[in-house]
């Protein structure tokens, strides 16, 4: 076993660097659960209120999402997409701006930012979707008969009856979701995001001290993910009472899933 | 449009199979292999994992499921530079970059394949271990003979999901620069430049029927299985 | 194991009859589950080839009653002898070696879903007793015969309704040749229209040497086959007799109510 040099990364420019990939990763977890939050609901609308079409075209971005792999995604949005937007907004994303500088010196108004807050966000979304629809489906049928019995609308049973217990029934998927979504940020250091995974292999090439800084970047990691975790669990709704949700006929589960 | 497609047709040797005639699979074939191989270790380890966590409650038990949580708790790409840098400490020697990553998602599933099993143990009604106790079966030929068969059976439907899962993180080969699909279509993308749009539209694509071409074959498994 | 390679050779020549004598004594047989204390002192002796029904309301402690005797629970206190010998300590080979002498029939069956009938009985004989597959396919079919059900030898669990389950259960637990045999109310989970050829099933086992503990609520068969009831409330036996004794003169205050309870439940007298 070589001997652990921790000065090396934890003093000077490697922590420097580690600290800002941090932030980054944080900031960039943000506004990716913010997006895919925000498309999650929107297509949820959509399945309920926009009929058959509606219904297919949530389907499509599902699977589209969900059966390829985030960093394709990536490479495509940062090479392909980029390109198809105009050249006069390209220009200005790329410039300097300083309202473009969050807390912690990381800049949001970048290409890489932008596209990985935004692949990341999308790619969420489709899983956000369905374990949403699995905790609304999980309200049973009885309590949809009894509410349209009793001459609720089906806008009143989704807003008083499904959604807020679907919503206490998913949550802890819910976070999963997020908590995924903030490991795979990871993956945006493929388009040279200087997240924290990029900057934790700065550092390895800095001084090559790899062990050293992939044991803070580890530890970084599952700390994040213990917080984030015990901070989401407490703000979120509970449910009322311990009900077993139906299982799922395909629970996917590997790195890109919770 | 038309030269887009070009570009895919004139590279289309090199991102199905890579340099296989050098020796060196790549592409789609390499992506096919880190899965399969990674499957095959992962499978019967997370099995006996499981099956260790299920007979000793306690110590073992705990061990087994901090040891997950760990894993799971990191990217995946992290588990990747830990086995990229520890294997050749243990070994001694240069592995193949592809074989390190593919024994990088063998970990990783193998704690996948462990949580599932573990699940499928405790959905079995407890009366049927307790018949198999009741006939004299000891805990070895219980699990094997009783319990695992059921559960084996009830959790393939997500056992192949961990699978499909499995697929798409092959893609992560691309960050330690293994020539499987997505790495090679990135050297592709670089050496061209001006058609990123349908070399990584045909990655996507070449991923997107994998992956649906196994859920269908899941769905075909679940109508003509017995109902249990 | 070197007593395995005899029990494998006497199991082709003789039906385990290790115990010389099938009886059953509980010798103040205590059991609690934390706080709760579920059986208080239980002191009662079933003797080789009796049929004893066991009758109480839930929460009795009944079915705890004889999970105990093959260990399905453990005792808190006081014995169980089975043989006239002690078997709270019995772990390993010998605890399973007695479990095969007892037999087991569920409420809920507990059929193995992933086996057809057939497999369900041959399987104990070939893994646990070293039997040969064609002996043991062929002891499974001649018990399914007696059951009434080796048409269906190759059906699956879930293929069989829950009488034709329980019957299956019930030739499973009689593969090893038991010497006793305990029933957890096997027909509790049962349509009424298949408990007829469940207790059929049952009533042609008794009295046919086989030692029989029947936990039940079937008044027709505790008053018809067993040779004496017994009655548990609250964790304490309060009444034990010959089946006419038991239901036409019960003494305990309480065996009247609750026999008033099960036989005549819309005239009940105000508690």
């Amino acid at each position: 076993m070589p001997a652990l040099d921790w000065q090396g990364v934890l003093t000077g420019q490697p922590v420097q660097w580690i600290l800002s990939g941090f932030l980054t990763t944080l900031w960039v977890t943000l506004a990716g659960i913010v997006i895919a939050s925000g498309f999650a609901m929107l297509f949820l609308l959509l399945r309920t209120a926009g009929g058959k079409t509606g219904n297919a075209v949530v389907s499509v971005w599902v699977s589209l999402f969900r059966n390829t792999p985030l960093l394709v995604q990536l490479l495509f949005w940062y090479f392909a997409a980029w390109n198809g937007l105009p050249l006069v907004l390209r220009e200005y994303i790329n410039a300097d701006h300083t309202w473009s500088i969050l807390p912690g010196d990381v800049w949001w108004f970048t290409p890489e930012f932008l596209c990985s807050a935004w692949g990341l966000g999308v790619f969420t979304s489709a899983f956000l979707i369905e374990e949403i629809e699995s905790g609304l489906q999980a309200v049973s049928r009885g309590q949809r008969q009894a509410a349209l019995a009793q001459g609720f609308s089906s806008w009143q049973l989704f807003r008083f009856i499904l959604l807020p217990q679907g919503l206490a029934h998913a949550w802890q998927p819910v976070v999963g979701q997020y908590l995924n979504l903030m490991k795979l940020s990871s993956l945006a250091s493929g388009i040279g995001f200087a997240e924290l995974t990029y900057q934790v292999r700065q550092i390895e090439s800095y001084n090559a001290h790899a062990l050293e800084a992939f044991t803070v970047g580890t530890v970084l990691y599952l700390l994040t993910g213990v917080l984030m975790g015990l901070l989401l669990g407490k703000l979120g709704p509970s449910p009322a009472k311990r009900i077993r949700r139906a299982p799922k006929t395909t629970i996917h589960t590997g790195s890109e899933n919770a | 449009m038309i030269a887009g497609l070009a570009v895919i047709t004139d590279n289309l040797d090199y991102l199905l199979w890579g340099r296989m005639s050098a020796g060196q699979p790549g592409g789609v074939l390499l992506t096919l292999l880190m899965a399969l191989g990674a499957a095959v270790l992962a499978l019967p380890a997370g099995i006996a994992l499981a099956s260790l966590a299920w007979r000793f409650p306690g110590t073992v038990r705990k061990v087994l499921y901090i040891w997950a949580e760990v894993i799971r708790g990191i990217p995946l790409i992290f588990v990747i530079f830990w086995m990229w840098y520890l294997l050749p400490l243990l070994t001694g020697g240069d592995l193949p970059g592809a074989v390190t990553v593919t024994l990088a998602l063998a970990w990783f599933t193998a704690a996948a394949v462990m949580h599932s099993v573990l699940a499928g143990l405790r959905a079995l009604p407890t009366g049927q271990y307790e018949a198999a106790l009741t006939q004299g079966f000891g805990t070895q030929q219980t699990l094997w003979l009783i319990l695992l068969p059921q559960v084996l059976r009830t959790i393939l439907p997500s056992l192949l999901g961990i699978f499909i899962s499995l697929l798409k993180d092959t893609s992560l080969a691309f960050i330690v620069n293994v020539p499987e699909l997505t790495t090679v279509a990135g050297q592709v993308n670089n050496r061209v430049q001006i058609y990123p749009a349908a070399i990584f539209i045909f990655t996507g694509v070449v991923y997107y029927l994998l992956c649906c071409s196994l859920e269908q074959i899941a769905k075909r498994w679940r109508v003509t299985r017995p109902a249990f | 194991m070197l007593s395995d390679l005899f029990s494998r050779s006497a199991a082709r020549a003789a039906d385990f009859s290790h115990l010389e004598h099938a009886s059953v004594e509980f010798r103040n047989v205590i059991k609690r589950y934390g706080d709760h204390q579920v059986l208080n002192g239980i002191n009662f002796t079933v003797a080789p080839g009796e049929v004893v029904a066991i009758l109480g309301p839930s929460g009795s402690g009944k079915s705890t009653l004889i999970r105990l005797i093959n260990q399905l629970e453990s005792l808190n206190g006081g014995e169980i002898l089975i043989d006239n010998k002690p078997t709270r300590t019995l772990t390993g080979t010998a605890l399973r070696q007695l479990r095969s002498r007892v037999g087991f029939v569920f409420q809920q069956f507990n059929l193995y879903a992933h086996l057809n009938a057939g497999q369900n009985i041959s399987l104990a004989l070939e893994k646990v007793h070293g039997w040969t597959p064609q002996q043991a396919q062929e002891r499974a079919l001649a018990l399914l015969e007696k059951v009434g059900m080796v048409e269906k030898a190759h059906h699956y669990p879930a293929e069989l309704s829950g009488g034709q389950q329980q019957r299956v259960a019930i030739a499973r637990a009689l593969a090893s040749s038991p010497q006793i045999i305990l029933f957890d109310e096997p027909t509790s989970a049962l349509d009424p229209e298949t408990i007829g050829e469940v207790l059929q099933v049952m009533k042609s086992l008794a009295h046919s040497g086989i030692t029989m503990i029947v936990v039940t609520h079937e008044m027709q068969f505790a008053r018809e086959i067993a040779d004496r009831v017994v009655f548990i409330d609250g964790g304490e036996i309060l009444e034990t007799a010959p089946p006419e004794q038991f239901f036409q003169h019960p003494e305990h205050p309480r065996t009247r109510r609750f026999l008033q309870k099960v036989l005549n439940p819309l005239h009940q007298e105000q508690p």
